[in-house]
């Protein structure tokens, strides 16, 4: 029953989806906007598994002393004290919004704009010319760049034309061949999981055990 | 009143013929019927090496979904390797560390993971500790991971699932501590940053054919090979509209696209 049943789940509510989704009287039911409601409030209690789990990693952290325990008990206070200060004053408190704004906003500012710089190395190895397929991303690559940029059109008016181009063209074709075969990928993978061929997500390698 | 919601009948048919090529090839494999093969992949072939790799230099591995949620078909993806990934390394005895950004994500990896070192006759070689939620934060997320990383230095990161932003910042930390990459994501706005950063990637539908694969399952072989069949049927669905609406340049009088949005 361990398998059997949460399989039963799945394919149950595989085919609720399909007859919300495409069957007239399940949009009239509303059944997908139901869904949606169940799986909120699933997700608000599995919440409490996420904070656990953390809790007892950094308290172990700090039970033995290990490297850095500080950060782990830093951790403890903020995730509990914001819990606590989010149940007293609610979510609209003063307090409880200052502390998001201030630092949370700002942390999370911080580390996007690492990517500024990520990319200009990423860019560096992407670039170096080591085979045809490198010299023709280099050079589609500095066509787009000038022709987004005004010093580009500055250099020479045909830039943004040509950078339109190559984006509308071959990019978007390539993206979209990457993506119909990705939808049709996820299609299977759903299908597979529905007739419970694969069944790694119950636990243990699925359809995957090792030859 | 119709039956089907509107915009929704193609939809439906197509889930229909889809199931049913795939029972089709299902069947076959079953009896023992020849199933044409898949190409290779290398990322996929990599994943043993990778993790051979972080057992000889003593080093853990690291795996990751990216932020997908639990409904996210890529998600299962990732599902769908880590089985493998964790009892290879049950097998090397080598350490795994999985970090999670989805709570939900976080529950089914750690059975995942827990079961296959069982199945792996490994169940003390298992460390929940390892197992780890960071935060749900797309960027808290990101830090915690990049701070695991240079601390715990892993050998091999393996990124499948959906991700954001944050691709490649994790794969030029990973790159940095000198970590054999292998990613995989559907995103075509992430994808060529994985490229550039990454040792293998796994290209949009790439992920989802892993369990095949790895397998060589002859049954799961064929559901990869009905996908591949419509594959070529949309293919083909493409072309005989590019040249309808080449000539038919009413869109209202286009049979193709009427039918499409019955």
């Amino acid at each position: 029953m361990r398998k059997e049943l949460p399989l039963l789940v799945t394919i149950l509510t595989g085919l609720f989806v399909i007859f919300g989704h495409d069957f007239a009287i399940g949009e009239k039911w509303q059944l997908i906007n139901a869904m949606d409601k169940w799986q909120t409030i699933s997700q608000a209690f599995a919440l409490l598994i996420g904070a656990v789990n953390l809790t007892r990693i950094h308290v172990n952290h700090i039970r033995r002393r290990k490297a850095g325990y500080i950060f782990s008990l830093l951790l403890l206070v903020a995730l509990w004290g914001y819990t606590a200060l989010g149940v007293v004053e609610g979510y609209k408190g003063q307090n409880f919004r200052w502390l998001y704004n201030a630092l949370l906003v700002q942390l999370d500012s911080t580390i996007f704009s690492l990517l500024a710089f990520y990319i200009a190395t990423a860019a560096y190895r992407a670039f170096r010319i080591r085979t045809v397929e490198a010299t023709l991303l280099l050079v589609s690559a500095a066509i787009v760049m000038l022709g987004r940029a005004p010093i580009g059109e500055a250099i020479w008016k045909g830039f943004p034309d040509w950078a339109n181009w190559i984006m509308r063209f071959p990019n978007t074709a390539a993206m979209r061949a990457v993506l119909i075969g990705a939808y049709l990928g996820s299609f299977v993978t759903v299908l597979r999981i529905l007739l419970g061929i694969e069944r790694a997500h119950l636990g243990g390698v699925g359809g995957a055990g090792m030859k | 009143m119709t039956i089907w919601t509107k915009g929704m009948v193609v939809d439906f048919w197509f889930i229909v013929a889809i199931g049913i090529v795939t029972y089709v090839l299902i069947t076959r494999a079953r009896a023992g019927m020849k199933i044409p093969e898949i190409r290779k992949i290398a990322g996929l072939e990599a994943l043993e090496e990778s993790i051979g790799r972080a057992t000889e230099m003593g080093r853990p591995v690291h795996a990751t979904p990216g932020l997908g949620g639990i409904s996210a078909p890529e998600t299962f993806a990732f599902f769908n390797t880590l089985g493998y990934i964790a009892q290879l390394c049950a097998k090397y005895d080598c350490r795994l560390i999985q970090t999670n950004r989805n709570y939900l994500v976080h529950s089914v990896n750690e059975e995942i993971i827990k079961q296959a070192y069982l199945e792996a006759g490994r169940p003390d070689a298992y460390n929940p500790d390892d197992v780890r939620y960071l935060s749900g934060f797309q960027f808290g997320y990101t830090s915690a991971l990049l701070g695991m990383f240079a601390r715990e230095k892993p050998a091999a990161n393996i990124m499948i699932g959906y991700f954001y932003a944050e691709s490649l910042i994790l794969a030029e930390a990973g790159a940095q501590i000198g970590a054999i990459q292998i990613a995989g994501t559907t995103s075509t706005a992430q994808l060529p940053f994985f490229v550039a950063a990454c040792d293998y990637t796994l290209i949009g539908e790439e992920i989802y054919a892993a369990s095949a694969y790895i397998s060589k399952n002859p049954v799961l072989l064929g559901t990869v090979v009905g996908e591949d069949w419509f594959k070529i049927l949309v293919f083909l669905t493409i072309i005989v509209g590019t040249v309808i609406t080449n000539v038919i340049a009413d869109p209202k009088k286009n049979p193709l696209t009427s039918w499409i949005l019955k």
